[in-house]
Parts: C-alpha cells; structure tokens; sequence
C-alpha cells in the first residue's frame, strides 16, 4: 500500500508538470492582462501588455491583444488633437475586442472605411454605463478633443446603477492568490473549459445543504417585474446624465433595439438622443453575426457594426 | 451515482482506503463494507429503487436454498419459476409495461378499435435492473442446473448482487465467476491495484474522449437528420458506432477495473469487437457477458444450432431478437435484434458460426491480410448502419433516416454545433483505432508497453486529450444506464 501511495503521488505530480508543458507548447490556456484602478478610480488594463486570448478546449478561439498606454485594447494609441478627426467607441467587452485580433477590431474596420479618422477603442470587459460615462467624465480633456463618441449600451445589462463606484469583485482577480493561479497555464486552460464547475456546484450544493437553504421558485408577475426593472433602468440612465454629462451633439448611443425597453427607444426619441440600431441589419443579415462559442460578434457581425457607424459619420 | 462524477471521484479513494486500512482482516468485515459502499453508490441515485435490490436478493437467496434441498425434480423447477417470474416481472414492470400497452393500443387501432389510453403508467426506470435482475437470475439457474451449491451467507450473496463497480451497467456477472471470490478474502495486491488504475484510466479515456465528444454532434445529427446530406447522416451513425462503442466499452472497462481495486476480476465484456471478421465473431466480442447469459440460459437450452435447421434458424432469431427487447421497451431495438439475426443467419447455414472462436486479427504479423482486411471492413460497414435502428427514437425516425441518406446525396458540409473543428474528430478516431489495433491481443493491459518512459508519454497524451475534449455543457450519462 505504502508503494501504491508513493507512486500515485510521484505520477500525479510528474503528470501534472507534463501536463502543465504540453499546455503551454499548444498555448491552450489564455493569457491574463493585469488590471488595475488609475488615478481617477478608472478600472482598466495595465499599459502596454501583450498577449493571446484563447477560447474554448482545443484553440477553438486564438486572438491577439495588445494594451495600449492608455490601458486599453488597441491597433493605435490614442493621441485626440483638434485637427484630426476622432471617433471614440466606448463599451464593454464587445468593443474590447478579446476575441478578435487587435488589428481586425471594430475601430480597424471604421478607419479603413472613413480613411483620414482616428478610432479608438475604449472597451472593457465588464463595463456598463455607470463606468463608461465615468471614464469619459474623467478623462474630460481627452474627450473633448474627441469629434464623435459611440456609446455601447446593452439595456438589460449596463443600467442596473445610477453612479459609479469601483467594482471590487472584479479588482479581486488581481489578488495574490488568483494571480499566482493564474500562472499555471494548465489551471488556467481547466477552469476556461469547465473542468472545476463541478467542484464549485458541489461545494455550493454542499454549502446550501448544511445551511439548510432549499431553493424556491420565484412567484413574481415577469410582466409587471420588467416594466418596474425598465422605469428603473431609464431612471438610472437619466440619473448617471445628470452626474456625468452627456453631450448630445458629440455622443450617440449603439443598441440592439430587440433586446431594449421600448419606452427607452421613446424616451431617446422624445429627448433627441441620437441611436445607432444594428437590429435590423443583424437581422436581415444572411450569414450569422455572432460566433458560436460565445455570444460576441464575429467578423461579419463587427463589419455590420463598422458599416452602421461609419455611414453614421458620414451623415452626420 | 455516475462513474465520471465528482461525487464518484470522492467516493472510490474513501472506499478504497477504507476497505483496505479498516476491514483488512475479515471476509465478513470486507463484504459488509463493500455491501453498505454499494448501497451507498446506488442510493445516491435514488435510495427507493434499493428496496427491488433487495427484494430481488431476498428472493434469489431463498429460492436458491429451497432449488437445492429440493428432491423432486417438479419442486426445484416451481422454485425455478419463482425466480423467474419474480425477476422478469420486476423488470416487466419497470421496463416494458408501458410498451405493452401502447402496442395493444396500436394492435387494436389497426383493426378499427379505438381503446383510450389510461392504462400507461408514468414510470421510472430503476437504473441497471436488467443487469442486476438478469445476475440473481442466472444464480438460480446455475443452482438448478447443479453448476453452483447457494451460499447461506446472505450479507456475501447481497454483496455479490450489488457490488457497485458492475451494478447498474454490468458486465452481468455469473454467480460461479463472482461468488466464490467474494466468498474469499481478498488480500490486497499491488500489480493487481496497478492494472485496475490503468484500466480506468483507459475506461475514462474512451469515455471522455470518444463518447462524450461524439455524443453532441451524433445528438444533432440524428435530430434534424432531415436537414442534412446523407454524408453527413453517414458521418453520424459512424460517430454514434464509436461513441456507443467508447461509452460502453468504457463503462466496462472502468468497472472490470474498479473491481480490480477491491481484489475482484471481473469477467471481460469487450474485446475490440470492431477487429470482428463476421457477425458472430462480433457478438463474442460485444457486450459478452450478455451474449454469454442469452447463450447459456436461453439459446443452448432452446436446443442451440444442433438441433436441426429450422430449430436452429429459430433459435438464432429468438435469441437476437429477445436480446434487442432486452436493450429498450422500443420496436427499434427489436429491428436492430432481427437485422443481427438476419446477418447471423448466413454464417449459421454455412457452417462458419463458429469459424473465429479464439483466433484474433492478424495474429502473428503486423497488418491484416487482404482478405481480413474485407472482412473487418465489411463486418463494421453492416453492424454501423445497424446502429441506426438502435440510436433512432422511434421506426419511423430510424427509416426516415435510412431514406434520407438516398435522397439527399449532396455533399455539403456539415459544422459542428458548438463551432468545433470536425477534422479534430476523425483525427482522434483514426488515431484510436490505430492504438486499439496495436493492443488487440490484450484488452485488459491497455498500457502494454516495456518502456515505463512511453507508457507515461501514454497517460500524459489521454490526459491531454481528456483536457482537449473536455465538454461541460454535454449530458455524461453513460448510453446503457437507460437499459
């Protein structure tokens, strides 16, 4: 037994550095930016950082990224001067663009179509307009050198505040601990494709059990819920414009007019709110938009996103 | 409880270590232990179903005493028969009640009766009972035909019918191979415990790699079948001929090694059966422990294939045709048992049944002839195309989807649902067969290799291929669970 013991200990650790090798030799596990708060208490990446997001067991996914010195995903640096002319896309991880290479991102697209202008990319996972509105406040001058600015905004997802305060959670990845995990690359590539969800529901079912928790149906009328959850939502979108300032004339939103309120859409309209809506050329669009290990755009759908933005410009 | 589960993962070295630091010393200590595990294992799943266990086992050890120290002849076979209806009416209850009835339905229908079903009962199959039902049975069968004498231990004889590694999917263990091992103590011995590590290891591999990965794409395939070219319906009863083979074949293998652990061999149940070079050398390598129950308990005392032509040619079709309604209350198990009848019928009238008994492919040179060759190839191309009568859900469905495969003769390409590349799927599947050729002469020594540095290349690629294909969205059930 002794022997047994011994042995099962040497191969699993033999195993796992082999392991470990192999998965770095076929970069299957994806490369972790270091995130951090500016001085402003804007969340962003580390400047300057590069490297490979990977999606999916067997690089179903493989991109490149590279963090700008502004801290954020980028084929260009972000310079804005009075002369040329500028397009800021803010948003979250849609625009940040992981899981496209940096150079065939949503901003590339608008320049090769808008030649002479500038686009930069200010998207971060995670982001909802609490953030976004925020970063522009606060890096003001640079956003005032800025000729058009695209606001993402998906309803249900990114007005669930009315101010801006730091997201601890997401900082919290950046912690000792969750940092020296991450540099194991077979930990990494694992917990990508799900390896540990069973031990985490395990643990979570074990939890709820001894604590005696049952989990009960909710007895909510949906209907009535979603028009509270909307008022909410238009309130908190009216809320963050007043703390932080929106600039009617520069600032249009992107949306996809399936997934948001309509007494939003009337709101926007009644109050001169200028609004990209990608729905119906999604829609009508032939070939899928989306890619099919996630729910991001794909090439094609960034093309549509580019086109609406740049004919947008071109318009304006 | 599922072999590839969490809870499994925690359970198997506990009761391992237990077993062996604690209950070391004494066969009775041994067996309570493995009998409380086992329930344990099978109560996780769903604890009323333990009470048919026991029932059966009940039943079985007192029908097993009173078969023996009967004098008449009449008197063992009423107890015989006590068994029998006891174990088939479980399982015709759990399993095939409701066929019945809706096929009555269906009879009647046909004949301009209409009957309203209220009949059909909503009933949950109780997971492995036509393994477990189908193993106390043949304990009181091999006491009737004087093959075994009944144990008067009960706790050892409850043990033998629900030791977990077999319980729910097999193999169907006689009561002369597993009995007297558990009647035996067992003394813990480290290449024994090394051999079963590294038959689970493989089990998991075909499990994880083969089936589980297949399992998505034969799922869509067979779903919208409709909709697809016949190569692509050909490349889903190809994949569901693997994923089936890697889902069973791997159950088998992490049980047969499971009970390895505990000191225990089980009898094989799989030995490459796509290295077959006809139909009956492919059901002596597939699920054999069953092929060998319908083969000893049904098939030789109908009267086999010496009892004249006719008798034989019924005999063949009763035997495929119960062991397909054995697999599922469905008409499409059924076909698929008359189809294997129906290739078995040549080789039975030609004499050449029992031409490949013991050789096996290309036993002494590297490659198979041209002729094997043929036959593997040809043997393979019929059992897939069968699998389509076992994969379908209905016979309409498992027709529709022969007819499509002659209509829709275009050749588009079919993407996988979840975005995969598909080449990575025929890669794994030619490399597989290459491997499994390579160790065809032992299947229970997967490693066989004199290198200690290739056999770890070995487990590290499994591993790696384990991470590779690796889905945590798939439903992990293992295929025969449902049987």
């Amino acid at each position: 037994m002794k022997k047994l013991l011994k042995k099962c200990i040497l191969y699993s650790f033999l195993l796992i550095f082999t392991l470990e090798i192999l998965v770095r030799i076929f970069y299957l596990g994806k490369d972790n930016p270091t995130r951090y708060l500016d001085l402003y208490e804007v969340e962003k990446w580390k400047p300057n950082q590069h490297g490979f997001s990977v999606t999916g067991n067997r690089r179903q996914n493989f991109s490149e990224y590279k963090i700008n010195s502004s801290g954020f995903n980028s084929y260009r640096e972000f310079d804005p001067t009075k002369d040329k002319v500028e397009i800021a896309i803010v948003g979250d991880s849609f625009i940040e663009g992981f899981h496209q290479d940096y150079f065939n991102s949503i901003g590339k697209k608008v320049e090769n179509s808008l030649p002479k202008t500038e686009v930069y990319e200010y998207g971060y996972a995670g982001y909802d307009m609490a953030d976004q509105l925020h970063l522009i406040y606060k890096y003001k001058e640079q956003f005032d050198l800025i000729d058009h600015v695209v606001i993402y905004i998906n309803f249900s997802d990114d007005l669930t505040r009315d101010a801006y305060n730091v997201v601890r959670d997401r900082l919290a990845l950046e912690s000792p601990i969750n940092k020296a995990l991450k540099r194991s690359k077979l930990l990494v590539y694992s917990k990508s494709i799900g390896v540990f969800a069973p031990i985490k529901q395990g643990i979570a079912k074990s939890i709820n059990f001894l604590k005696g928790n049952i989990p009960r149906p909710e007895t909510r009328n949906d209907n009535t819920t979603n028009i509270n959850k909307d008022n909410v939502y238009i309130d908190n979108f009216k809320h963050l414009i007043t703390t932080y300032g929106y600039d009617k004339d520069r600032f249009v939103l992107l949306l996809d007019s399936r997934i948001t309120s309509q007494d939003f859409i009337v709101y926007l309209r009644e109050n001169h709110f200028d609004f990209i809506d990608f729905s119906e050329a999604f829609e009508n669009s032939k070939q899928e938009t989306t890619l099919l290990y996630d729910q991001h755009w794909n090439n094609h759908g960034r093309d549509i996103i580019a086109s609406l933005i740049s004919e947008y410009i071109r318009n304006k | 409880m599922l072999f590839n589960s969490l809870e499994y993962i925690i359970f198997l070295p506990v009761v391992f270590f237990v077993y062996w630091l604690f209950f070391n010393k004494r066969l009775q200590a041994q067996n309570l232990f493995l009998l409380i595990a086992s329930y344990f294992f099978y109560g996780f799943w769903d604890w009323r179903f333990l009470f048919l266990i026991l029932a059966s086992t009940i039943v079985d050890f007192f029908v097993g005493q009173c078969i023996y120290s009967s004098t008449s002849e009449k008197e063992k076979k009423n107890w015989l028969w006590l068994s029998i209806l006891f174990n088939i009416g479980l399982l015709g209850f759990f399993k095939y009640y409701n066929f019945f009835i809706d096929s009555w339905i269906d009879l009647t229908s046909i004949f301009g009766y209409s009957i309203q079903n209220t009949w059909t009962l909503k009933i949950i199959l109780p997971v492995g009972i036509s393994f477990y039902t189908f193993q106390t049975m043949s304990y009181s069968l091999d006491i009737y035909h004087k093959r075994i004498t009944p144990t008067k231990d009960f706790i050892s004889f409850a043990t033998f019918v629900s030791f977990f590694p077999q319980l729910v999917a097999g193999p169907i263990e006689r009561a002369s191979n597993l009995l007297p091992q558990i009647l035996d103590r067992r003394v813990f011995k480290y290449s024994q415990t090394v051999d079963g590590l590294k038959l689970i290891l493989w089990g998991f591999f075909k499990k994880l790699v083969i089936a589980d990965a297949l399992a998505p794409i034969v799922d869509d395939i067979f779903m919208n079948y409709h909709q697809y070219s016949s190569s692509t319906l050909i490349t889903g009863v190809f994949f569901f001929t693997f994923q089936i083979y890697g889902d069973f074949s791997g159950y088998s293998d992490i049980a047969i090694g499971t009970a390895k652990l505990f000191g225990i061999e089980l009898s094989p149940n799989f030995k490459f059966p796509y290295f077959s070079r006809n139909i009956a050398e492919f059901w002596r390598r597939w699920h054999i422990s069953l092929s060998r129950w319908f083969r000893d308990y049904l098939y030789i005392p109908l009267g086999g294939s010496k009892a004249g032509t006719w008798i034989s040619i019924r005999n063949v079709f009763i035997i495929f045709l119960v062991s397909g309604f054995w697999h599922g209350a469905n008409w499409t198990f059924i076909i698929w048992g008359g189809i294997h009848a129906l290739l078995f019928l040549p080789l039975l009238l030609t004499n050449s049944n029992r031409k490949y008994v013991s050789s096996i492919v290309a036993e002494r040179t590297t490659l198979p002839s041209i002729k094997e060759f043929f036959q593997i190839s040809t043997t393979f191309i019929l059992v897939m195309f069968s699998w389509i009568f076992f994969r379908a859900s209905s016979l309409t469905h498992a027709f529709g989807y022969l007819k499509t495969i002659f209509i829709n003769t275009n050749s588009a390409p079919y993407d996988h649902p979840s975005g995969y590349r598909m080449i990575d799927y025929f890669i794994i599947i030619i490399l597989f067969v290459i491997y499994e050729y390579r160790i065809r002469k032992n299947e229970r020594a997967p490693f066989n290799f004199k290198s200690r540095y290739v056999r770890f290349l070995i487990y590290a690629i499994l591993l790696l291929a384990m991470l590779l294909f690796y889905d945590d969205q798939i439903d992990r059930s293992f295929i025969y669970f449902q049987f």
